[in-house]
């Protein structure tokens, strides 16, 4: 069939086959379609310039349409379909202030689920982006109507005035994981305002940083970073796949005032 | 020249009166029992569509005057109301009832004097601390439908009990399952129940501001012991008799259980949202809708009561 083509065609193909394999696939950003004004912007800031990037309706997430509640808007990024392993998973809210949720780092366990309420300014789309193994990004979206205000709202729980008193208490509890998966799944919530510094005169105060660790061994399972978007009082769901029967997992909750939390499931 | 003009003129007029008809409610009264009437609204949610005319309202004919039971949604319901009622009787407007605070029932009160409008204490409250954030919300919901609607507080505090008005015999009862403070309007005359939305019928419930659906249901069994024999919902058909209660308990101890047991299984809320909803209430208008809604304002208390302190903070 070669044979057939003359030289100079055959000169073309060969040369359009070496830039195929050449050039990396990672170059192309494809389209959003939400068009969202940020999609650009926050693919860059949050992944990083010239990052491999692609759509994958394997990346679920699930949020309601609209907010009810501007300021604790339920998501759930369901990766049970996901077909990689899970290495690293972003989430943000494109319209808001600070646009970034989460950063989730599967260590010792890998996680298929993960749930956060989040405060919505503005009707926005909502994104989470998950690292494969290969160093490639795979992103779930979502649009939410809302009326807004989420994140320039006052702290509820600071307005009662014995908000001291409960804060920094973790409830928590352990369960089985969606669709029969082997490990646990975890929920827990803790009292904290979640402060935006985006209220005049309250400055910012919030949870940064979460780890799980196995009790016994302290190894640990995952970490999480969190910022503004994230509602006060955080309730945080995940679903952890681990080798280790469950005898016990360690939540760690560290502020940005230096308050660190220390609390025990299981075992 | 001057036909043109004249044409130019008719087109114009033509064109004001298609805008204005866009904001009529086509509001028609339906007289449900002697000297008692009662303006139905869509079983739907707000909408620029349907203007917010998702509620019922009604209004009694004492001999003395005319007793209005809540004000719509907005500023041009409560004056269209009031010309429909003007329409039925010229005798004066001399009680406003309020049910509770929610939005949909007490934003036409512009459209009547402020000294008659008579609602719980309660209801004043609420109104006075979350008005101005449901304008906010009906004003981007609505659009030109909710122009110049302010809120207008009650000046008069029911104390609940009977009373005598204009020779009906009235029976105001305080309840707070649906909103916190919720009225609900007897009128012993005719067996009719103005229950407001402590009761929905082929429409889902809303739920932001129960005290708790055990607190609603235990009330529900109050008023359903009332000696009545129409029932008029705060949404939903006008009806004789009880069905409307039971598939109130019905659907609330759905809402109950279905809460209780995903927090038990430690579920989280966007999943409980997309839970199936039985086929029984296929007939319930917005369901899914009300689900999601409801799963934000009470599924929280739920998870915490499956949870334990872990950490005691402080």
């Amino acid at each position: 069939m070669p044979r057939l083509l003359p030289e100079s065609c055959r000169c073309v193909w060969l040369l359009a086959l070496a830039w195929l394999t050449v050039t990396p696939v990672a170059a192309e950003v494809p389209e959003d379609p939400f068009r969202s004004p940020m999609w650009d912007y926050n693919l860059a800031r949050y992944l990083g310039e010239g990052a491999d990037i692609r759509h994958s309706d394997t990346v679920v997430l699930k949020a309601p349409p609209f907010a009810e509640d501007a300021t604790q808007v339920p998501l759930t990024v369901d990766l049970s379909a996901f077909p990689h392993a899970v290495q690293e998973v972003i989430a943000w809210v494109d319209l808001n202030p600070v646009p970034h949720l989460f950063t989730l780092r599967p260590e010792a366990a890998d996680i298929r689920t993960v749930a956060l309420n989040f405060r919505i300014q503005q009707a926005s789309t909502v994104r989470a982006a998950v690292r494969d193994d290969q160093d490639a990004w795979h992103i779930g979206s979502v649009h939410v109507e809302a009326a807004g205000g989420g994140c320039t709202a006052p702290s509820a729980t600071a307005s009662n005035p014995d908000w001291a008193n409960s804060f920094g208490q973790v409830r928590g509890a352990l369960f089985s994981p969606a669709d029969g998966m082997a490990g646990s799944r975890l929920k827990a919530q803790v009292m904290h305002p979640m402060d935006s510094g985006m209220v005049a005169n309250i400055p910012r105060f919030n949870i940064e940083s979460v780890e799980l660790r196995h009790t016994a061994s302290q190894q640990r399972l995952a970490s999480m970073s969190l910022s503004e978007s994230a509602s006060e009082n955080p309730l945080f769901v995940f679903d952890l796949e681990h080798d280790d029967a469950p005898a016990g997992i360690t939540l760690l909750l560290r502020d940005n005032g230096g308050n660190l939390t220390e609390s025990r499931l299981g075992g | 020249m001057r036909q043109v003009l004249l044409l130019l003129g008719c087109l114009m007029v033509g064109n004001f009166s298609a805008q204005a008809d866009a904001y009529r409610y086509s509001l028609e009264p339906l007289e449900i029992a002697p000297g008692v009437w009662v303006f139905e609204g869509a079983r739907e949610d707000f909408a620029r569509a349907n203007g917010g005319n998702i509620v019922n309202t009604a209004f009694l004919i004492t001999e003395e005057g005319v007793v209005v039971f809540d004000t719509g949604p907005s500023r041009r319901y409560g004056e269209q109301m009031r010309k429909a009622i003007e329409a039925v009787t010229a005798l004066p407007i001399t009680h406003v009832f309020l049910s509770h605070h929610h939005p949909d029932h007490v934003f036409g009160n512009q459209a009547f004097d402020a000294d008659i409008l008579h609602a719980l204490e309660g209801t004043i409250r609420l109104l006075a601390e979350q008005g101005n954030d449901f304008a906010d919300n009906l004003y981007r919901a609505l659009g030109d439908w909710m122009r110049g609607t302010e809120v207008v507080l009650p000046t008069q505090a029911v104390t609940p009990g009977r009373v005598t008005i204009g020779g009906r015999e009235i029976e105001l009862i305080a309840m707070s399952g649906h909103s916190g403070a919720d009225l609900v309007l007897l009128d012993h005359t005719t067996g009719v129940l103005l229950a407001a939305d402590m009761v929905f019928y082929q429409r889902a419930p809303t739920t932001p501001h129960t005290p708790g659906i055990d607190v609603w249901r235990e009330e529900l069994r109050t008023l359903e012991a009332l000696d009545f024999r129409y029932l008029v919902p705060g949404h939903g058909p006008v009806v004789v008799g009880t069905a409307p209660f039971e598939q109130m308990h019905d659907y609330l101890a759905w809402l109950d259980d279905t809460l209780r047991s995903a927090a038990g299984a430690g579920m989280t809320a966007s999943e409980v949202m997309a839970l199936p909803i039985p086929e029984r209430f296929d007939e319930i208008a917005v369901a899914r809708h009300e689900l999601m809604r409801s799963v934000v304002h009470l599924y929280g208390r739920y998870e915490l009561e499956a949870l334990e302190l872990i950490s005691e903070g402080g």
